[in-house]
């Protein structure tokens, strides 16, 4: 009872913060995409300047959707060729105190992927594979200009959605520079001091030895640390600056870091859906989004909170007492509140990261976790994709739900025509068709098959998981799959790949078609989308559609596995 | 094309200058003048100033008198923080998880309440049954095949016993290929189970331990016998006797005693924890130091009391003890562990 009321305080402290910072977040970003004044233009104006410069960058030009959406595609290459160059060779550059070796082909081939999509998905431990250059310049950077792209997805979107018979919806290079500069480098940099200030390192050492209090030897690996721990979860990017993630110490050393990393991997996501209502000029609207994102975020942490709390099963029935919860694989600090609301929100946004290890978690948490990543991660979603993404099922609704009921289907007075949803279904049809092929294949493989770390169903768990994460670029993992192997590396590396920019380019030609068209005032026949009526509707369609994808994997794993647990057949 | 790969490279640059130089750099120059201790990793020193570990890094404990962390599935190795990555249903949990309790379990009720399980379970086990059926360690082997194969793999000394031991039962060894024809050249762990069943038959009630005796030239010689006492009964088959004996009450033990932490580097445990191993720290002290186990324990518990914490009163999290910071002061107050 005490620790339902503690863990329920912290909770709720958490997401009051989280909407507290986000409505003027999403006010000030909402200016910046819309070429007015900020408070930061004095200071930040002269480093912008030097971007367009360098660039050669015409900050008042403007692209159509099929410029905007290369630029997009050629600035990832561009980031990916870059990183995978700094990773094979690491071993002859500068700030490798370890004296690390280049990293492997293929290794370095997902890496790429995975810090360029803001997935993040680690294969490998960070402090024994990776040197302070590799960490610091090829992954830092790419934390930034990621997430930066993605949000300038969202904008391009957002500003198709909000202007009438317009040909261009806006320019990449200046939203992508903005986008980092002014919303994602001040942000982290206030975090980051915060996070110092609780005990994260910020230094150039690579390592502390120390002779224990028995005398044993203990080497201690360090780093800057707090700078890349603040862009890793403002940015969504969850890729740690050690194998533990944020379990470990030096990431979150106390439960206030911990409530600090939930408020900065939510704050985001949930400011853009404010800069939405802004932008569109109807509060309203964003407040539907929020509202749909609050109750599957609401639902799922319930779900994993209530399991988690109730302890293993296997474990109660020979004498562990089952009070503090499932305990393996979680560190003290955080409580099984701060691990759930940290569960929850790396999966409902595209963060990615971990306090708590997934794989020892009880499997419907594992279920719930999954199906966050199988919505596409909307419950906030990542920074930036989490808006587009859920503004791509909302248009597919108003589309379902306006012919339902016999009316011209349109979404903030846009007509939705078939062309529109032909592409909205190219998108929304990728993530499944990525996941069930792959999780379809690996399980017949056998160099697949070899990682496995569980027997029985969690075996499937951690294949389904495995690509669900990539595809959704998300990153999380059940760690006890060895994914650090060529198969692995290569098909998440593919699944991740496409599951951005395949995704990505429907979404900017639906943004390209939808701004060419003229803006049509609300009628007695429209269908009106900010209501209780189109939330309800919505998270019908989202929930239905999922389910229709997935139900058999999930039954063939996590609830098979949460039955046979509690029955008491272990593997 | 070009034009957008030479536009990303130059806009790649100069965020790398930003992001990469800049942001850290003031960071970092920030960190180690405004708060040092934090920005170097929380390092505590001795008196001549040597680096003892971090106060936010669990270090290993292996003496008596100090609290022990968690268990780590990291070996408290700070350099390579992991999880055991085990499934909720993994065997291989609960089996380690058995062990620990094994040893320490004691019944919550009857007639031996506050006793120790420990000889119950040895007793049992030289009886020799399991669930109405013979041959315990058969059935144990039987049950858990990859467990039976890592005592096998697990230490040189075991590995050379069951090579000895395939060598003098050719005709075994012969049949088990008839069976496995895809393993023409079965290996140690590939005979696991046949081995424990041949073991079990010839040595019922008793299991192959390392026993260490002082041989014929005086010096101290290990070598693997059957036993039917000691740690190894006690941990391995407490499992299976728990599951013969599903009624009996026992003492639960604290969930962060047996279980091991996500980063392996989890530096505090619970109260609930150190209260759990107070007697065993208490005990060990007043023997070092000859004082009185009851003031000892007492002094022990003030400290306790006084390093627990919990943020905000406790309105936020449960109470916790670093582990370090209470060692640090069992030092100081008593001195080296005898």
């Amino acid at each position: 009872m005490f620790r339902t009321v503690t863990g329920f305080f912290e909770i709720v402290f958490t997401l009051a913060l989280v909407v507290v910072a986000a409505r003027p977040l999403g006010a000030y970003m909402a200016d910046l995409f819309q070429n007015r004044r900020t408070v930061l233009t004095p200071i930040l104006g002269p480093i912008e300047r030097a971007f367009y410069w360098a660039a050669g960058v015409k900050s008042e030009d403007e692209q159509e959707w099929d410029a905007y959406a290369i630029s997009m595609v050629l600035f990832g290459g561009a980031c990916m060729l870059s990183l995978y160059a700094i990773l094979r060779l690491q071993a002859w550059l500068p700030l490798n105190p370890q004296g690390f070796p280049a990293v492997p082909p293929d290794l370095a081939f997902n890496i790429a992927v995975s810090f360029v999509t803001n997935a993040n998905w680690q294969a490998y431990g960070g402090e024994t594979t990776l040197s302070h250059l590799s960490q610091m310049v090829g992954l830092t950077a790419n934390n930034f200009l990621d997430s930066g792209a993605a949000i300038a997805i969202a904008v391009a979107l957002v500003r198709a959605l909000t202007r009438n018979e317009s040909t261009t919806i806006g320019n990449f290079w200046v939203d992508v520079t903005r986008a980092t500069l002014y919303v994602l480098l001040p942000v982290a940099f206030v975090l980051a001091l915060v996070f110092a200030a609780f005990g994260v390192p910020q230094t150039l050492v690579g390592s502390i030895g120390a002779a224990t209090l028995e005398g044993l030897k203990q080497t201690i690996a360090i780093g800057p640390v707090a700078s890349q721990e603040a862009i890793k979860l403002l940015g969504d990017n969850g890729g740690g600056f050690f194998n533990a993630n944020s379990a470990h110490p030096f990431e979150n050393p106390s439960v206030w870091s911990n409530i600090l990393q939930n408020w900065s991997q939510l704050v985001l996501p949930v400011a853009l859906v404010f800069a939405f209502g802004r932008m569109a000029g109807d509060a309203k609207q964003g407040r539907a989004l929020l509202i749909t994102m609050a109750v599957i975020f609401v639902m799922a942490l319930a779900v994993i909170w209530k399991v988690e709390a109730a302890g293993n099963p296997a474990l109660t029935a020979i004498g562990v007492d089952p009070s503090q919860g499932v305990m393996e694989g979680k560190d003290l600090r955080f409580g099984q509140a701060g691990a759930a609301l940290f569960a929850d929100a790396t999966t409902g946004t595209g963060t990615g990261a971990s306090n708590a290890v997934l794989e020892s978690m009880a499997p419907i948490s594992g279920l719930a976790a999954m199906f966050n990543l199988l919505l596409g991660c909307i419950s906030p979603g990542g920074v930036g994709t989490g808006l587009y993404s859920l503004l791509l099922l909302v248009l597919i609704t108003a589309f379902i739900g306006a012919l339902m009921i016999g009316r011209t289907p349109e979404y903030l007075g846009k007509k939705i025509n078939a062309r529109d949803m032909q592409f909205a279904m190219f998108a929304l049809l990728l993530s499944p068709a990525l996941v069930l092929v792959f999780a379809g294949g690996a399980s017949v493989v056998k160099i697949a098959l070899d990682s496995l770390g569980a027997g029985g169903p969690h075996g499937l768990s951690e294949i389904v998981y495995a690509y669900a994460s990539s595809a959704a670029d998300n990153g999380s993992a059940f760690a006890g799959l060895n994914a650090n192997t060529p198969w692995w590396n290569v098909t998440t590396g593919v699944a991740m790949f496409l599951g951005r920019f395949a995704h990505a380019i429907p979404i900017l030609a639906i943004a390209g078609s939808l701004a060419a068209k003229k803006k049509a005032m609300p009628s007695a026949g429209t269908l009106p989308t900010d209501g209780p009526l189109f939330i309800t509707f919505l998270l019908a369609v989202i929930v239905i559609i999922t389910l229709l994808q997935y139900l058999p994997a999930l039954a063939l794993g996590p609830v098979a596995e949460h039955f046979l647990l509690q029955q008491g057949t272990l593997f | 094309m070009l034009r957008y790969f030479a536009k990303s490279f130059a806009l790649i640059a100069v965020a790398v200058v930003v992001t990469c130089g800049i942001y850290p750099a003031i960071l970092w120059a920030i960190g180690q003048t405004v708060f040092p201790f934090q920005a170097n990793g929380s390092i505590v020193r001795n008196a001549d100033g040597a680096v003892i570990g971090s106060m936010l890094v669990a270090q290993p404990f292996t003496k008596d008198e100090y609290f022990q962390p968690r268990p780590s599935a990291a070996s408290y190795d700070a350099t390579a923080s992991t999880s055991s990555g085990y499934a909720p249903s993994n065997y291989a949990l609960r089996d380690r998880v058995a062990r620990v309790i094994g040893p320490i379990a004691t019944y919550a009720s009857g007639d031996k309440k506050g006793q120790a399980v420990a000889p119950d379970v040895e007793t049992w086990f030289q009886a020799d049954k399991f669930g109405g059926n013979p041959h315990i360690v058969a059935q144990w082997a039987d049950a858990h095949n990859s467990i039976a194969q890592a005592w096998v793999t697990g230490d040189p000394t075991h590995g050379a016993f069951v090579d000895d031991w395939s060598k003098a039962h050719d005709a075994v060894v012969q049949d088990w290929i008839k069976k496995n024809p895809a393993t023409p050249q079965p290996k140690g762990s590939d005979l696991a189970v046949v081995f424990f069943e041949n073991f079990s038959n010839d040595h019922p009630g008793a299991f192959p331990s390392s026993v260490t005796k002082t041989g014929a030239d005086g010096k101290p010689a290990t070598s693997i016998e059957p036993v039917n006492t000691g740690s190894d009964i006690q941990s391995i088959f407490f499992d299976m006797w728990r599951s013969d004996h599903p009624d009996v009450a026992l003492n639960d033990v604290p969930a962060d005693l047996v279980t091991a932490s996500a980063s392996g580097l989890d530096p505090d445990i619970t109260l609930e924890n150190a209260e759990f191993q107070l007697d065993r720290v208490a005990a060990k002290w007043a023997d070092d130091k000859k004082l009185k186990v009851d003031d000892v324990r007492k002094e022990i518990e003030a400290i306790l009391q006084d390093k627990a914490h919990a943020p905000w009163g406790g309105l936020i999290g449960e109470k916790l003890v670093n582990v370090l910071d209470v060692n640090l002061e069992l030092h100081k107050r008593y001195g080296d562990p005898a």
